[in-house]
């Protein structure tokens, strides 16, 4: 059977290439509330405003972004694919004001062998930072093709 | 104190539609099969599903109600199903590792979300540190 990598035509020199770099506009208490509540939070820390409001800590997964994929990597190939995971690592928490900056590479391909065939995985990574150059979250996000 | 083999305490919830809504408003990620049921179908999907992100949020909660002061260090998810509105949902977890620190202690967790049947819908694993 051929490799599901061959016939994807995925160019592996991409890996590792930052491919896009979004930034926000300073975040205000309405997201951080909003988004909480949307969670179903209600600690007072992540839905009232004021010195002690922090975001939830999955909220760095809301930064906007202006392309999800490397120009390499086709969008109908994406749309082939199915989303298997994340891995969400979570660092110094977002905070009113903060300027968050997303930075996407795709991070691994890799396959496995399962009951159903061969599978290939692409990782696509965001690196998210804030304005003091510290570590928000960084995203793994897999997406599967059989 | 948890300890390796413990229980977080579980959540029960069951999402509403609108509450899909007002997440994917709030998280960036409008799409048709996030907001209705057509949106769903129109895609190939059952109905409305909620986003793979929204379960990152559940087990965020799961994790912080470890004890007071809890903070999330990691949370991994493998998405196994969809997960849709108005289905009653519990959302589990059990401690499989301890680290001692200076300030506190890292608790290494298995994650479950899935439905009151029974149906395994999200696996994962977290990492949340407990302060003394």
């Amino acid at each position: 059977m051929p490799s599901p990598l061959n016939e994807l035509e995925l160019d592996r020199s991409l890996i590792g290439q930052e491919f896009e770099r979004s930034k926000s506009k300073p975040v205000t208490a309405d997201q951080l509330i909003r988004y909480s509540r949307a969670c179903g939070e209600t600690a007072a820390c992540y839905i009232e405003d004021g010195p002690d409001l922090v975001a939830n800590p999955t909220f760095a997964i809301t930064l906007h972004r202006k392309k999800w994929v490397p120009d390499g990597i086709p969008m109908d190939l994406m749309y082939r694919g199915m989303d298997a995971g994340k891995d969400v690592e979570i660092g110094v928490r977002v905070r009113v004001g903060d300027v968050l900056t997303g930075v996407g590479t795709l991070h691994d391909i890799y396959e496995k062998t399962g009951r159903s065939g061969n599978l290939t995985f692409l990782v696509l990574r965001v690196s998210v930072f804030n304005q003091r150059e510290e570590m928000v979250a960084v995203i793994d996000q897999k997406m599967m093709f059989r | 104190m948890l300890d390796f083999g413990d229980d977080l305490t579980p959540l029960k919830l069951t999402l509403a539609r609108e509450q899909i809504g007002d997440y994917v408003r709030a998280a960036n990620q409008v799409a048709p099969r996030f907001l209705s049921e057509e949106g769903g179908k129109k895609d190939g999907l059952p109905g409305q599903i909620a986003p793979g992100n929204m379960s990152l949020a559940m087990f965020s909660r799961l994790l912080e109600g470890a004890a007071p002061g809890a903070e999330v260090r990691r949370i991994s998810a493998t998405f196994r199903a969809f997960v849709q509105p108005n289905v009653a949902l519990l959302v589990n977890g059990v401690v499989t590792d301890v680290e001692e620190q200076d300030a506190g202690r890292l608790l290494e967790c298995d994650l479950l979300l899935e439905t009151e049947a029974g149906d395994r819908m999200v696996t994962g694993t977290g990492t949340v540190f407990v302060p003394f």
